[in-house]
């Protein structure tokens, strides 16, 4: 027999236990409809998926057959996916650093101006309500070699020996996704920065310019790290959103010319659905998303160790 | 973070009233249920919907008798999609009682993956146009033609011992389109008789300031015209069979035959095609040839209405590149290919009888007529078609009719035996715009497409 007070205690424990357990049920009937979805619509896919990337199976018969580690193997020793493997790299590592460079220089941008604040914000965010797709088509009408806006322009300008066949020279292809990808993206995170730079207290760079800090300095050593959390956010979609990218090299170059722009959610769907071979398109899916997985947590990891609380 | 605490401190005390306590198990209890009768209302909602649209499909067992059923085709040329639908609207006019749903929102770059991607979704047209026939055919996925409807055909192709297609057209050849105003301006009076004669006339069409050809590079189907070309010429007229001898490693794309075809199609890229030509789409070719960025365009005849569409006044002339014997190949041979039932539409019999009488309407030849017209296309059916062509179609029916032009089809469009592993194409075609792009040596390129070959045979084997 405990003391009457230990009595009480071990009561109001029981009670905060059982409250606690009700409002668990009740957040679970909360999530339960979403839970249900998710799990039917991807959980259930994605393990059915696993499944696929060991099997031959064609997409279209009923007959999968079981084939081991082939197509892993097969991955591995293949020169197309080791070049989408590059290409993929080239433009998640170009994305992610110039992505979010501009969005960082739009952001102070707009944060500093004082006239036509808003006409910016609206400028540079439009791009990204645009779908990759009709982006693609704009960029790839501009760029076209013969009847393109900017070969015309150069033209016109006289000069006429800088123009180029801008989405079929390999050279200039990728550079050409790249930068179109950049206009396109980089409004969605000029945002999250710009959130970023208002949560900053400006006693802060007041305190700074009044002991001679000049404006590099002020945004080196106290804008930008206090930014930490935003560009963590900020790098982390858009490294997933480039090792994603589809959209515009399906429009803009069909992964060409040859295979100078095949990246490797490119080359899933072409094995995948033109070249009649799911399975091995779906191994490689498996391949992506552990890649996905592996620089997502080594990269939040880097970036979490120089956030700054204030 | 301190007006944080303070609003969870106002907030703890009314949660442990006793009120809300009760209100609590109350609320537990009912949005329990709520959110049951949600998740049960989503999912069966979710699986009515895909009901529904099953039960849209065959709209035979409505009491009005409709019939429906969905129709695919590959849709990128505007005139033959403008065609097809044109007929589908005045069957459904003389057919009130048949509705036909078409799905054709898709260009024919991409049609196998539209294809497959409608399957993947339980879209599959219940009345198709096949291009791949074996590998559907292989798959379950279409029937045999009913064999009401042989007798249209003279002779259609087999698939093992099987006809599945009623064939839309005969396979048309291919051949230079030229701009008769710069071959005048360039000083040709007569069409090459050789291959090297060919080569001799772009030497002059360049000298005259204009890009002899316009390629369709962007789109990967369009790169097979001059492929295909080149190795009929080198292999295919000789050797009907290579595919099959390739598939069994008798012959290997680094013998010199393939790799004569392939450095003549290299170095014709290299030096008289226009610059743009990877990044120029085939729906602009027409453009460029009428506007006279370009002085010729090598494709079938099927481009012969998009021209004269472009431009009413262009004067246009067309003729088969000979190849360096002076001796005339072209594509010409029929290939198992065209409208197919598929598996499911197959079960109602409602639905088949429909399809059965649209295919026949679709070869009558006052309606056929006008597809042929439409896109300048060969007849593929017993009965006399007769329709209106002009002097660039009369050479293409000339070329077919002339038993010394020797007739086949291009590497995909073998069967049988002679079937190509089917992602090999598009592979082929990309790396062949490598070579030419990054100046590689054909015989190092053949001997890589070789092993590629034999690595795609055994995977699918597998």
């Amino acid at each position: 027999m405990g003391t009457p007070a230990s009595t009480t205690r071990l009561r109001a424990d029981a009670q905060s236990r059982g409250r606690k357990k009700r409002l668990n049920s009740f957040a679970l009937v909360f999530i339960l409809p979403s839970l249900i979805l998710y799990t039917l619509f991807v959980i259930v896919p994605t393990l059915g998926s696993v499944y696929l990337s060991f099997t031959s199976w064609d997409g279209i018969s009923d007959d999968i057959r079981f084939i081991g580690l082939a197509n892993f193997t097969e991955i591995w020793h293949s020169p197309r996916v080791h070049n989408a493997l590059k290409n993929t790299l080239i433009l998640t590592l170009s994305l992610v650093v110039l992505e979010n460079i501009a969005a960082i220089a739009m952001a102070l941008l707009v944060d500093k101006v004082r006239w036509f604040k808003n006409l910016f914000r609206s400028v540079f965010y439009f791009p990204t309500l645009l779908s990759g797709v009709v982006m693609g088509f704009v960029w790839a009408m501009i760029l076209n070699y013969n009847f393109g806006v900017l070969n015309q322009i150069l033209q016109a300008v006289g000069l006429g020996g800088l123009t180029l066949d801008w989405l079929g020279n390999p050279r200039y292809a990728m550079l050409s996704i790249i930068l179109s990808t950049v206009w396109k993206g980089a409004g969605y995170y000029m945002i999250i920065y710009l959130a970023g730079l208002q949560g900053i207290p400006s006693e802060l760079s007041e305190a700074a310019g009044i002991d001679g800090a000049n404006g590099w300095q002020q945004f080196r050593f106290i804008t930008f790290p206090l930014l930490a959390g935003s560009l963590t956010v900020c790098m982390v979609l858009s490294m997933i959103s480039a090792l994603k990218i589809f959209d515009q090299i399906a429009v803009m170059t069909d992964g060409g010319p040859g295979f100078a722009t095949e990246t490797l959610t490119y080359i899933i769907y072409k094995v995948g659905f033109g070249e009649l071979r799911q399975g091995f398109g779906t191994a490689l899916a498996m391949v992506l998303f552990v890649l996905i997985l592996i620089v997502t947590v080594i990269q939040v990891k880097i970036l979490r160790k120089r956030e700054v609380q204030y | 973070m301190l007006i944080k605490e303070n609003a969870y401190r106002k907030i703890q005390p009314v949660f442990r009233s006793d009120y809300t306590e009760r209100g609590l198990k109350f609320m537990t209890k009912r949005n329990t249920l709520t959110a049951l009768t949600l998740s049960a209302a989503l999912l069966l909602s979710a699986c009515g919907t895909g009901g529904s649209a099953q039960r849209s499909g065959t709209a035979a067992d409505g009491g009005d008798k409709k019939v429906s059923f969905t129709i695919g085709y590959a849709a990128g040329d505007p005139a033959a999609r403008k065609a097809i639908a044109d007929t589908v609207q005045r069957f459904t006019e003389a057919n009130p009682e048949i509705e036909i749903k078409d799905l054709s929102e898709n260009s024919s770059s991409s049609y196998l993956d539209w294809l497959k991607t409608k399957d993947a979704v339980g879209e599959f047209p219940d009345l198709v146009e096949m291009r791949d026939t074996e590998v559907f055919a292989d798959a379950g996925k279409i029937v045999e033609l009913p064999t009401g409807l042989l007798d249209l055909f003279d002779s259609p192709p087999e698939v093992e011992g099987k006809v599945w297609n009623a064939p839309l057209v005969l396979n048309s050849p291919q051949g230079i389109i030229y701009s008769k105003k710069a071959y005048a301006d360039a000083g040709i009076g007569e069409l090459p008789k050789t291959y090297d004669e060919f080569i001799a006339v772009q030497e002059k069409l360049k000298a005259g300031g204009i890009t002899p050809l316009v390629v369709g590079g962007k789109d990967i189907f369009h790169m097979g015209f001059w492929v295909n070309k080149f190795l009929i010429d080198d292999v295919y007229a000789e050797d009907p069979d290579w595919n099959s001898k390739k598939t069994n490693k008798e012959v290997s794309f680094a013998d010199d035959n393939v790799v004569q075809a392939m450095t003549d199609y290299k170095e014709l890229f290299e030096n008289y095609v226009d610059k743009g030509w990877l990044s120029t789409p085939d729906n602009q070719t027409a453009s460029i040839l009428v506007s006279g960025k370009a002085a010729q365009l090598f494709s079938g005849t099927w481009m012969f209405t998009q021209i004269e569409e472009a431009d009413p006044g262009f004067e246009y002339g067309f003729y088969a590149v000979p190849d360096r014997r002076g001796k005339v190949n072209v594509i010409g041979l029929p290939s198992p290919a065209g409208w197919s039932l598929s598996a499911d539409a197959a079960k109602d019999p409602a639905k088949q009888e429909a399809i059965e009488k649209f295919i026949r309407f679709f070869f009558e030849p006052d309606q056929y007529a006008q597809y042929l017209a439409s896109i300048n296309g060969l007849p593929s059916t017993k009965e006399k078609v007769e329709y209106e062509t002009g002097e660039a179609m009369q050479v293409a029916l000339d070329l077919m009719n002339d038993p010394d032009v020797t007739k086949s089809l291009a590497i995909n469009n073998w069967w049988g035996e002679n079937l190509i592993p089917p992602q090999f194409r598009n592979w082929f075609y990309k790396k062949l715009q490598e070579m030419v792009v990054a100046n590689g040596d054909v015989k190092t390129y053949m001997r890589q497409v070789d092993e590629e070959y034999d690595n795609q045979v055994k995977a699918n084997a597998q």
